[in-house]
């Protein structure tokens, strides 16, 4: 089922395009960790304060207000080249056991969110009137800086994933 | 340059598979962490970001980060070219990188760094400063993913 989804994907005449322009394909990647850097720092940053590190002349909720749709629109677009990217080789990257570990971490800062929204994010007015941040918006912290470095790491090591030789296959065709 | 090509940081690399990898891990999250922190500093300039505080307040507080981000990517960095000194030498992207990346923080410690920190700056000279500071990182991280494609 999801192979043939796989199959299908890398198929259509998009994917096609992307995965047969020789330059189409490392601008998308590019961008991919552009995204990465310049978003990335937008997430770190939220932590920092999260855990009193950084910005603490600032409150929690001019940081976390400031930063909410810049971050939404960075993910949307890192998330857009990362679909082509892996979409264009999605046969590739259906063995590949880094991708489906990054997709996990993936998944799991979407269940940090469903999580942490409700008592952190979404009320930081709240953590700003606390004497001491609490603990909640610290463990939050510090889950999306693991779950986040997970994602970057596992997304790296994508590229050095090699298939299995079949057994026996260049054997067999010298037969 | 043989003498470079057969160091032991060269051995040490080429000897586990995984050596590699885990410095590049190591790379790419600390760039993206301090080109980040320099982000936020140049969309504040550009009068996005952080509400309600200056660039000069996030340029304060991202500093010591953004230091300790390059740290690490100057640390890792030679680690990779180490790996194979004669490919990168060769390598028309790593050779723009590093040409870019030279600019990027003699820039970002000389000029950046004093508008930013200036809340007497104009905004033009602001937006000039910020749109020059992101073109030269962006430039820095393509020309860093280009070397595998050259």
């Amino acid at each position: 089922m999801i192979l043939e989804f796989f199959q299908w994907i890398q198929s259509t005449d998009f994917m096609t395009f992307i995965r047969e322009s020789g330059l189409t394909y490392p601008l998308i990647m590019s961008t991919h960790l552009t995204c990465i850097a310049v978003f990335g720092g937008m997430i770190v940053i939220t932590d920092l304060r999260l855990l009193g590190a950084a910005m603490q002349d600032r409150p929690i909720a001019d940081v976390i207000n400031g930063l909410r749709w810049w971050k939404r629109l960075g993910f949307v677009i890192m998330v857009a080249m990362g679909i082509m990217l892996a979409g264009s080789k999605a046969v590739d990257y259906y063995p590949n056991p880094y991708f489906w570990v990054k997709m996990s971490f993936l998944a799991l800062v979407g269940v940090h969110a469903l999580i942490f929204r409700p008592s952190v994010y979404n009320h930081p007015e709240i953590l700003d009137a606390s004497p001491v941040i609490p603990t909640r918006a610290k463990v939050a912290g510090v889950l999306s800086l693991i779950l986040w470095t997970g994602v970057l790491c596992n997304g790296r090591l994508i590229g050095y994933y090699e298939p299995p030789q079949q057994k026996g296959g260049v054997a067999a065709v010298n037969k | 340059m043989l003498l470079i090509q057969s160091n032991a940081i060269a051995d040490a690399l080429n000897s586990s598979e995984w050596v590699f990898p885990i410095a590049e891990c190591f790379h790419i999250a600390a760039f993206a962490f301090s080109i980040g922190m320099i982000a936020l500093v140049d969309f504040r300039m550009l009068g996005v970001g952080i509400g309600r505080s200056t660039p000069s307040q996030v340029a304060k507080a991202t500093a010591p980060w953004t230091l300790l981000g390059l740290a690490v990517v100057l640390l890792s960095g030679p680690v990779l070219f180490l790996s194979d000194v004669r490919m990168y030498l060769h390598n028309p992207s790593f050779r723009f990188k590093i040409g870019a990346l030279l600019i990027a923080l003699i820039f970002n410690y000389t000029i950046h760094r004093k508008v930013a920190l200036s809340d007497s700056s104009s905004a033009a000279v602001r937006v000039v400063v910020a749109v020059v500071s992101l073109a030269l990182w962006v430039s820095v991280v393509f020309g860093g993913l280009f070397i595998a494609f050259a």
